[in-house]
């Protein structure tokens, strides 16, 4: 059997209204997704973005807030622009830019992340194994950092 | 002593005499004629050396974040160099009051390694006249055209006047050829995008991370770069390739909305890595989606600093 993909989940604390999504993504979020919360999506640095690339995962999502719902009132809108225009930069030099996906979640979207999630899941599995970027050496086969 | 320098000189020495500035930042002489140097004269400095010609390599811009904001800095500033003191202005590195700035209107710098490539590395002598330059090597003139030894980046410069200057020395050039910025970037999309990462990654991976390109760029001003940063390493510090990868993607991605093309990194790469396609495409990127361009004027904000909520309309997934 093909082995799932990786993904690297860059979730805003904030952003899932629903108890019982926040307590999925938590504690019951499959191994092949790594979660990593932040304060919001304004905090996620596109360096975060190329190193999970780097550290070999197929796929990235962002899961941020509505523009008018931020916590942090334009974190996500800063996000945007900048988020926007590196994945651009990704693409042009040859990093398949759907390997990167948005999610904005809004009050309503009960459910919607898991969704999201297994959809991206199925697309990714679907692409060829190829990998520009992910470059990164492990330390214990020789690299110099993991 | 070529008009023009003497032109800059009493410029120079009349603003010191009317007290100013306190620091004036131009080009002098150096050993080897290819490479004028960065000068800072002081009042009652000799300005003897003062040199001033299309071998000035470096972007002066860089020396603005060096000084407080207190002391009254005079520059001679190009038509990129003017935009990056905007720019640098608009990130609130120094007064403009504080400034006074000679403008001359550039006829493109040119390329060290396109002269020793046609020539030798023993060149001993140089000088220019309108568009014709001669070099010295092995005691034989040689002469070139001035637009087949220029700087790629200033064969498609947009801008070659001042847009700040508090006052020009000589005539206005006209405006450059848009489509000529758009060539390099095209060739490069043209490519498929395997061919595109391969191109990619053997420029890339050719680094020796000496950081020659930050040191060079006036909008790298941090005082401690992300590549130096160790708690936590954000990249490898080494030469791997996920190491020069990652400095290279993300230092163009810090320029964004930044960079004012003076091409100053591709000139101070010791080993001749190609940038400025990355940059280029940035710079248009942010041109297309926010009609901005970085130092046109002192006061716009930079598009990632100046989001709002208009932006919203483009929340689409």
């Amino acid at each position: 059997m093909k082995a799932k993909p990786k993904i690297a989940l860059f979730q805003c604390q904030w952003c899932l209204y629903s108890e019982s999504d926040q307590y999925w993504v938590d504690h019951k979020l499959p191994p092949s997704i790594h979660l990593t919360k932040t304060s919001c999506t304004g905090r996620i640095n596109p360096l975060y973005i190329l190193n999970a690339i780097q550290g070999g995962v197929d796929g990235v999502m962002i899961s941020g807030c509505l523009p008018e719902k931020c916590h942090f009132k334009e974190g996500n809108l800063n996000a945007l622009r900048q988020h926007d225009a590196f994945v651009n930069l990704l693409d042009y030099i040859g990093f398949e830019r759907d390997r990167i996906r948005f999610v904005w979640l809004d009050l309503q979207d009960r459910g919607r992340i898991q969704q999201e999630l297994s959809a991206f899941e199925a697309f990714l599995a679907d692409l060829p194994p190829s990998k520009p970027l992910a470059t990164r050496v492990s330390a214990s086969i020789g690299g110099v950092n993991d | 002593m070529t008009e023009l320098i003497s032109k800059l000189r009493t410029e120079i020495e009349k603003l010191f005499s009317e007290d100013r500035i306190d620091v004036f930042i131009a080009f002098k002489g150096a050993d080897s004629p290819l490479r004028p140097q960065p000068a800072f004269y002081r009042a009652g400095n000799d300005l003897e050396n003062l040199e001033y010609n299309s071998l000035c390599q470096n972007n002066l811009g860089n020396y603005l974040t060096r000084y407080p904001n207190e002391t009254r800095i005079g520059m001679v500033v190009r038509g990129c160099e003017s935009r990056t003191v905007n720019a640098l202005l608009v990130e609130k590195q120094h007064l403009r009051e504080n400034l006074t700035l000679i403008g001359i209107p550039c006829q493109g710098i040119v390329d060290i390694r396109k002269l020793i490539k046609r020539t030798g590395e023993e060149i001993t002598a140089y000088s220019e006249h309108q568009n014709k330059v001669t070099i010295k090597y092995q005691e034989k003139k040689h002469t070139f055209a001035k637009q087949d030894v220029l700087h790629d980046s200033c064969l498609r410069c947009l801008h070659p006047n001042p847009v700040n200057a508090d006052f020009l020395i000589g005539e206005p050039l006209p405006e450059g050829d848009p489509s000529l910025v758009r060539e390099k970037v095209e060739t490069f999309e043209a490519l498929s995008k395997d061919k595109r990462y391969e191109w990619f990654s053997q420029e890339a991976e050719r680094c020796i991370r000496c950081y020659a390109c930050r040191e060079a760029c006036p909008m790298c001003y941090c005082t401690e770069c992300f590549v130096d940063h160790n708690q936590p390493r954000w990249t490898e510090s080494s030469i791997t390739s996920a190491g020069t990868h990652a400095w290279h993607i993300i230092r163009a991605f810090h320029q964004a909305g930044r960079c004012t093309s003076c091409g100053a990194c591709e000139r101070a790469c010791p080993v001749d890595i190609k940038m400025t396609y990355l940059t280029d495409k940035l710079n248009e990127d942010i041109l297309e989606i926010y009609s901005f361009e970085a130092g046109m004027d002192g006061e716009t904000q930079p598009p990632f600093a100046a989001f709002n909520m208009d932006d919203k309309k483009r929340f689409v997934v």
